[in-house]
C-alpha cells in the first residue's frame, strides 16, 4: 500500500517494536521532524493526533513480536508517513473504526490495508506555513 | 468515628446552640457552633473521647464549605467525588491546625488549605507524568507568543518563528508542547494491554441504538392494537408475551388449537395489511 513511495529511499526510517509501549516514540519522531520541517504548531497538532490513530490501526494487527517499520519522506511543505508491520493473516482494514475515520479526516491522501502479509498505513500532512524557507536541505 | 456511644451528648449540645441563638443567621451559627467545639477540642480538661467527637463534628459542620470550594473545579476532568474527597483532608488538616486565639474565622483559614489541597491533587494526579516546573512556565509563554503570532501571520506560528519571540531553542519549544500532552496521552482507541485493565475508551462510548428503529413499529402498532377485539389481543399477547404455546393458549382459552392458529394466523394478517396500506 505503500506504492506511491515504493522505491524510494525514506529520508528518515524507524524500526521498533510493534506494540502500544512504542507509539509515543513515533510521535515524538513525527511531530520533532515536523518542527524541523517548519510545520505550524496546529499542523503539528494534526500530526500527532494522526499518528495516534495510525498506529491504533497498525499495532492491533501486528503478529507478536514482529517490528513496526515507520518511513518519513520529506516533501515541499509535507511530510508523507508510512506506518508497516507483519501481519499473515492480511487481517482487512475496518473503515468503520474510529482510529481510520479520524485519520482520515486529519490527514490526506490517507491509504491503509493488508498486501502479502504485511499491513501498513500511509498518510501525508502537509503545512499551513508553505512558502517559507526550511531548515532541511531537500 | 467513635459518635455512637457519646452521640446523645453532642446531639444535646446542638439543640442548645439552636435553641439559644435562634434569631441568629445560619452562617452565625455555624460560626458559633464551631466557636464552641473548638473551645471543647482544645480545652485542657475535655476528655480525648469528647474531643474527638468535636473533632468530628467540625469536620461535619464544615463539609459544605469543602462541597463549595470543589464545586469551583469541577469539569476539568477530575470527579467531583474525587474532588471532595481530597478536599476534605484539607479540612482536617486545617480543623488540626486552626488556632483559635488568631483572630479569624475558622472558614476564612479551613478555605485556602481546602482548595491547596484540591490543586495538589491536581498538580500530583491530573497529569499522566509530573511536569517540571521550567516546561509548565515555558508552556504559559507559549500560549502568549502563540495568540500574538496568530493574529500577526494570520496562521498558527511554527516552533522556529516561536522560539526566535520567546528567546530559546525549537527543541525547548517542541518540549514543551509535548509535556501539554501528558495530560491525555492516549488514542481512544487504545487500551492498557492488561486483562483486568479498564476497557478501551472507545469502547465506551455509545453507539445508535439497534432498538430505535422499532419504536416507529411499535408506534404505528398501537392504535391497530387497540382495534383488535378481546379474544385476538388476549391470544396475541399469550402468544408472543408470555411465549406459549398454541396448544397451551388453546387450553387456557377453552377452544381447539386449530382454532387459535387460525385467529392467530388471520389477526397478524390484518394487523400487517393495515401497516402497509399506512
Amino acid at each position: 500500500m505503500v506504492e506511491d513511495t515504493a522505491g524510494v529511499r525514506a529520508d528518515v526510517e524507524l524500526r521498533l517494536p510493534a506494540e502500544g509501549a512504542y507509539a509515543s516514540v513515533v510521535r515524538t519522531t513525527a511531530t520533532g521532524l515536523a518542527a524541523r520541517l517548519d510545520f505550524t504548531i496546529d499542523d503539528i497538532e494534526d500530526l500527532r493526533i494522526a499518528i495516534g490513530e495510525a498506529t491504533a490501526l497498525v499495532i492491533p494487527v501486528a503478529d507478536p513480536g514482529t517490528d513496526l517499520t515507520a518511513c518519513f519522506f520529506f516533501g515541499r511543505a509535507t511530510l508523507r508517513i508510512s506506518l508497516e508491520t507483519q501481519a499473515m493473516d492480511d487481517p482487512p482494514l475496518d473503515t468503520e473504526s474510529f482510529a481510520w475515520q479520524v485519520l482520515d479526516t486529519m490527514a490526506q491522501e490517507v491509504s491503509a490495508g493488508p498486501a502479502s502479509g504485511r499491513f501498513s498505513v500511509s498518510f501525508t500532512v502537509k503545512s499551513q506555513a508553505a512558502g517559507r524557507t526550511t531548515g532541511v536541505e531537500l | 468515628m467513635s459518635v455512637d456511644n457519646t452521640g446523645g451528648e453532642t446531639v444535646v449540645t446542638v439543640t442548645e446552640v439552636a435553641f439559644d441563638e435562634a434569631a441568629l443567621t445560619g452562617l452565625e451559627q455555624v460560626r458559633a457552633r464551631s466557636a464552641d467545639l473548638f473551645a471543647v477540642l482544645r480545652g485542657e480538661e475535655e476528655s480525648p473521647a469528647s474531643r474527638a467527637v468535636a473533632r468530628d463534628d467540625l469536620v461535619h459542620l464544615h463539609l459544605s464549605l469543602v462541597e463549595h470550594c470543589a464545586r469551583r473545579f469541577r469539569n476539568r476532568g477530575e470527579p467531583l467525588e474525587d474532588l471532595v474527597q481530597v478536599g476534605t483532608i484539607g479540612l482536617i488538616k486545617a480543623v488540626d491546625r486552626f488556632e483559635t486565639d488568631r483572630g479569624v474565622e475558622f472558614s476564612t483559614y479551613a478555605t485556602p488549605t481546602v482548595i491547596g489541597e484540591i490543586k495538589r491533587h491536581f498538580r500530583d494526579k491530573g497529569w499522566a507524568i509530573r511536569v517540571p516546573r521550567r516546561l509548565q512556565e515555558l508552556r504559559m509563554q507559549i500560549g502568549g507568543a502563540t495568540g500574538d503570532l496568530t493574529q500577526k501571520l494570520g496562521r498558527s506560528p511554527t516552533p522556529r518563528e516561536l522560539s526566535e519571540v520567546i528567546g530559546c531553542t525549537v527543541e525547548e519549544v517542541m518540549e514543551a508542547i509535548e509535556s501539554s500532552h501528558a495530560y491525555a496521552t492516549l488514542s481512544l482507541d487504545a487500551s492498557d494491554d492488561s486483562d483486568d485493565g479498564p476497557p478501551a475508551m472507545l469502547a465506551t462510548l455509545g453507539v445508535a441504538d439497534a432498538n430505535i428503529e422499532h419504536v416507529e413499529v411499535r408506534e404505528s402498532l398501537k392504535p391497530l392494537l387497540d382495534g383488535l377485539g378481546e379474544r385476538e389481543k388476549r391470544i396475541l399477547l399469550l402468544r408472543f408475551f408470555k411465549n406459549m404455546t398454541q396448544s397451551q393458549i388453546a387450553e387456557e382459552i377453552g377452544v381447539s388449537q386449530m382454532h387459535v392458529s387460525r385467529i392467530l394466523t388471520r389477526t397478524l394478517a390484518q394487523l400487517r395489511t393495515s401497516l402497509e396500506q399506512d
